[in-house]
């Protein structure tokens, strides 16, 4: 696709310019000291891997790229002392422990490996596997320095994909919606907690005082941009995610041309029991799980075959072969219930 | 004595001729407060199943919903038999209190009981207690009595005034999550920080618990004559689960203890027999 190639060319790291930064500063400060290993989290399709491209774009010839594929077994941990260079980048290292007796063995030796080299490690993690090691064993005590990618805000949204496009390449269809008042939109602010070295990302309603005061007192005709609406649609089913953002936004263009009503929200009504929860949460964590690391997890006490076919049934994970992950429109729904089951903490 | 002390206040009270109208009226006001209450009770324990986290948030206001009906109820039944003024109302209150504490007492103090509960909330709606001798699930405070609904799955309704006369114990206190204590006894030769290992890595990575700092976990060694105890101690994400929770952390960590060689002891303590022991814990 055209618009993938000028996506590659510019515009791919808009809205993560900041912690790219702070990445380039860690590397450049890498020096013969302790190194600040570093842990790159977000959720999936959060924009790890453009930051991962990016990494390797700038600094590809001082680093080694190590992407894990699957769950790594303790004979499969790779000797890092035989690598020449100094900073290895290790992509997908929720695959480094699984949740189950004897499951965080490798990640245990992986750290200790991490703490007693001289080399320093970027690492990529998925926010919810991260959750729960931090949870279990305080494992950002083992990295100094720790991205956390925000969830992404409509106009940064707007920028990101309209990148993609030549000014004027894309007709947005005004089928009315524009005489809608936009008085409030959801973005996500990054608040720094006090006594602790952690950001967080909550949710904020900004309200949008221009558009109020034009409209109210003298309930003058209000005309918002249809972009606007649009892209606000689109994050609002997206939940902040670019990389879900942007296959919705993919999925309802037409010929470069996209309207509201193109743009169509899957709803999901799901109902799961402790095994469904508790086996969507470990996909989600792990993105995606082949079935007999899945079987492994549940043990024989459950029905591992059973517990897929609901969660394939209720379209909340899809089977490619035999590897169990959550279709990119799903996730939004799938965090929030897990959320509000106290399966996500 | 009432009549010695109030004779121009109780004379003057305008009592109505009661008739079968004004009974049908005072039934029909006792009827709708309790469909009110039991209305209230249905939707907001329905609302609160489904809203997850704040289960125990929602379960709390109503045994005070509850109050506020009743309290109201009694308002219009004693407004429809005399019609007094502030000091007869005043006066009434008097001699119906003490009429109450003749007469009625138990009644009284239970009443009392349910009053407190609500404003001090030493459980709520949700919560696991152990009252007296009795364990269970919280299903209902009412204006007399608390149901519990027990492990066995019976009902059992205790009074509220025995809150007064016995400890109460709350294992989560309006929380949705609570601690379980899950104790594994291994022979004195079993290596322990295997075991411990063992059954930290069950605890975290089972499927019903919950874990951050607000709920922490953590794994004790205590060393007996004839056996090891290996204490773990974690929280369950959903109060109802405790014995689903302990029952699976058991049964893999021993699936593991015997992969390992870590043996049961030869002599096996027994429950209870421990003082440290809690209601419901687990023993291997």
């Amino acid at each position: 696709m055209a618009a993938d190639q000028k996506g590659a060319r510019k515009g791919t790291v808009i809205g993560l310019e900041k912690e790219i930064q702070d990445i380039t500063n860690t590397i450049e400060r890498f020096g013969t000291g302790t190194p600040d290993h570093i842990a790159i989290i977000s959720e999936p399709m959060g924009g790890r891997s453009t930051i991962v491209s990016e990494i390797r774009r700038l600094h590809g010839d001082k680093v080694h790229y190590l992407p894990l594929e699957f769950v790594i077994s303790p004979d499969s941990l790779p000797d890092f002392s035989t690598i020449k260079e100094d900073i290895i980048l290790i992509d997908n290292c929720r695959f480094l422990a699984t949740r189950r007796i004897g499951g965080f063995d490798v990640l245990d030796a992986f750290l200790h490996a991490q703490i007693s080299s001289k080399k320093l490690f970027i690492t990529t993690w998925n926010a919810f596997a991260w959750q729960y090691l931090s949870a279990v064993m305080n494992i950002e005590a083992y990295f100094p320095v720790i991205v956390s990618i925000a969830r992404m805000d409509t106009p940064v949204l707007k920028q990101m994909i309209l990148s993609r496009y030549e000014p004027g390449e894309i007709q947005f269809l005004d089928e009315g919606a524009t005489d809608r008042s936009m008085f409030y939109s959801l973005v996500h602010k990054n608040v720094h907690l006090p006594l602790t070295k952690k950001d967080i990302s909550i949710p904020w309603i900004k309200s949008n005082f221009t558009v109020m005061l034009r409209g109210m007192p003298r309930k003058k005709h209000i005309q918002v941009s249809i972009e606007d609406v649009i892209f606000e649609k689109i994050n609002r089913i997206a939940r902040g995610n670019p990389g879900v953002a942007l296959l919705l936004w993919e999925s309802s263009l037409n010929e470069n041309t996209i309207s509201l009503a193109s743009i169509r929200e899957i709803p999901y009504d799901i109902d799961l029991d402790t095994n469904e929860s508790f086996i969507l949460t470990i996909i989600l964590s792990m993105k995606s799980l082949h079935e007999k690391d899945l079987s492994a997890i549940a043990g024989s006490e459950m029905d591992i075959q059973r517990v897929l076919y609901r969660l394939v049934q209720q379209r909340v994970v899809r089977d490619d072969a035999g590897y169990y992950s959550i279709p990119p429109f799903a996730l939004g729904p799938v965090i929030e219930y897990l959320k509000k089951t106290r399966r996500l903490w | 004595m009432a009549d010695v002390l109030l004779p121009n206040v109780t004379a003057e009270l305008p009592l109505k001729t009661i008739d079968a109208n004004l009974i049908l009226y005072i039934i029909l006001i006792i009827v709708v407060a309790y469909i009110l209450t039991w209305l209230l009770s249905f939707v907001l324990m329905h609302i609160s199943e489904r809203i997850g986290w704040y289960r125990t948030s929602v379960t709390m206001i109503i045994p005070l919903l509850k109050l506020l009906v009743y309290l109201v109820a009694l308002y219009y039944i004693i407004i429809a038999i005399i019609e007094p003024s502030l000091t007869q109302m005043i006066a009434f209150s008097g001699l119906f209190g003490a009429a109450i504490g003749f007469g009625l007492k138990d009644l009284f103090a239970d009443i009392v009981g349910g009053v407190v509960i609500i404003f001090e909330k030493p459980y709520q709606i949700g919560d696991k207690v152990t009252i007296g001798d009795r364990y269970g699930e919280v299903t209902d405070i009412g204006i007399r009595a608390t149901r519990i609904k027990t492990p066995a799955d019976e009902q059992v309704s205790v009074p509220n005034f025995t809150i007064f006369a016995q400890p109460v114990t709350s294992g989560n206190a309006g929380d949705l999550a609570m601690m379980i204590v899950i104790d594994l006894f291994i022979h004195p030769d079993s290596d322990p920080e295997k075991a411990m290992k063992i059954l930290k890595e069950a605890l975290v990575t089972s499927k019903y618990v919950i874990i951050s700092k607000k709920y922490p976990c953590t794994v004790l060694l205590d060393d007996f004559p004839f056996y090891k105890r290996i204490r773990a101690k974690g929280y369950v994400n959903d109060l109802r689960l405790e014995f689903e929770f302990k029952s699976e952390v058991t049964r893999r960590a021993w699936a593991e203890f015997r992969k390992a060689g870590i043996r049961p002891p030869a002599f096996v303590p027994p429950a209870g027999g421990d003082p440290a022991h809690a209601p419901g814990e687990a023993d291997a």
